[in-house]
């Protein structure tokens, strides 16, 4: 069985909560961080304890998706000179982690 | 001067054990074990019941932050907010729980072996005993059958250990009926509280830290919103939120009390390792023993005042 990177995903909703407290962002680039950050939250809570059977692709194309969010976010100076690409690729994975749910096999 | 309550604990171990030897050396530590399980599992069972009520209050203190959301069980994604759907199911909270109280059905027939000296009260006591451990076990291989696979970890240990307190009832050496179900039953524990811990780290530490982040930014994003539109007096009040808020996202990070279940991990751990001591090794055992249960006691007192914000 596998499982979603959920420390990776915990740190993006961590990440996305700071952003929209720092006023480096405009005003609506902090909103659009917030409701990210609390929608990636609220999938967090549900894939916590989600497991997958081996070779999901859509599990490892969710998981490859949080590294590259994740390493994105990482990189202030670039998330300030290109915020609204990376709330695009942060909408994306909030899509993808939509779509992983109904595929767990069981929850732990 | 006040004295400590560890060091109060710790003197009174150091007497009992001195005694101890001329009566029975279970008597104190598994009476405070059997005290100590009933304040950890009392402080752990809070918690877990109110997960979901604390999902909720996160949820409708976003909406009181940003005017523009309206209330509701459903959001405007399709998605079901903590008000439509609970975030963590019935089951897997009532699993939780029932692991927890087989636990402590062990800690109370240890205390019942260890302080009394009539076994014939423990077949009376151990026949009601049976009828609610029977019913308890297939609770849990009910749930395992079911869809809900998170109380199948628990459905082994919780056999075993309901076997070994049914077995403390069949011989009528105390001490020997003692020590066999700490070796025993000790394993079985230690397999549960294990999970708990797990649990405790790699799902509600989770929950607890992004909830409280969650809190605090949405504060933080209302106020930059709404702040020109604010009187001094409004702003001085959703400013001292703010700083609350932020005292509570700082101080998250140890707020799941799985530093309490390890305590209980460490005694459970050293009262099998008393249980099981050579002779020229006994007094050692006991020692080790006796830190480990004040160093439990001193981890209830802790946990018990950080989760308060987190019992809603």
């Amino acid at each position: 069985m596998a499982t979603l990177d959920t420390a990776t995903l915990t740190t993006i909703v961590n990440q996305c909560f700071a952003n929209s407290m720092n006023n480096q962002f405009s005003l609506q680039d902090q909103n659009s961080f917030l409701v990210e950050g609390k929608r990636l939250r609220g999938q967090l809570l549900n894939l916590l304890s989600a497991q997958f059977n081996d070779g999901t692709p859509q599990l490892a194309a969710a998981n490859t998706s949080l590294t590259k969010v994740n390493s994105d976010l990482g990189n202030s100076a670039a998330v300030l000179a290109s915020t609204a690409a990376t709330l695009n690729d942060i909408a994306s994975l909030v899509s993808n982690l939509d779509k992983l749910l109904p595929l767990a096999a069981s929850f732990v | 001067m006040k004295i400590q309550p560890r060091i109060i604990f710790s003197l009174s171990m150091g007497w009992v054990l001195l005694t101890g030897c001329l009566n029975n050396r279970y008597i104190t530590p598994v009476t405070t074990f059997h005290s100590s399980t009933a304040q950890t599992i009392s402080t752990i069972s809070a918690f877990y019941s109110s997960r979901n009520a604390y999902e909720i209050q996160i949820y409708l203190a976003g909406v009181a932050a940003d005017s523009t959301l309206a209330v509701g069980t459903t959001d405007a994604s399709g998605q079901p907010t903590p008000l439509g759907q609970p975030v963590f199911s019935a089951a897997s909270i009532k699993a939780r729980l029932d692991a927890l109280s087989v636990v402590a059905t062990y800690a109370s027939r240890l205390y019942d072996l260890a302080n009394t000296s009539a076994p014939s009260d423990f077949a009376t006591a151990g026949s009601a005993l049976g009828s609610n451990l029977g019913s308890l076990d297939k609770t849990f291989q009910t749930l395992a059958g079911s869809k809900d696979p998170t109380a199948n970890k628990y459905v082994g240990p919780i056999s075993s250990l309901i076997g070994t307190i049914g077995q403390l009832y069949l011989n009528g050496k105390r001490d020997q009926m003692v020590k066999d179900a700490i070796q025993h039953g000790g394993q079985d524990v230690n397999t549960i509280l294990s999970q708990i811990r797990d649990d405790m780290d790699n799902i509600f530490s989770a929950e607890i830290i992004t909830g409280a982040n969650e809190q605090l930014a949405s504060a933080v994003v209302a106020y930059n919103k709404d702040r020109n539109g604010l009187s001094y007096d409004q702003r001085v009040a959703r400013l001292a939120q703010i700083q609350g808020l932020a005292e509570a996202a700082s101080s998250a990070t140890a707020s799941a009390p799985s530093h309490l279940v390890a305590a209980m991990l460490d005694a459970n751990n050293a009262l099998i390792k008393s249980a099981s001591a050579p002779p020229n090794s006994k007094q050692s055992a006991l020692a080790t023993l006796n830190t480990a249960l004040s160093e439990w006691i001193s981890e209830i007192q802790t946990v018990s005042a950080e989760i308060k914000p987190l019992l809603k």
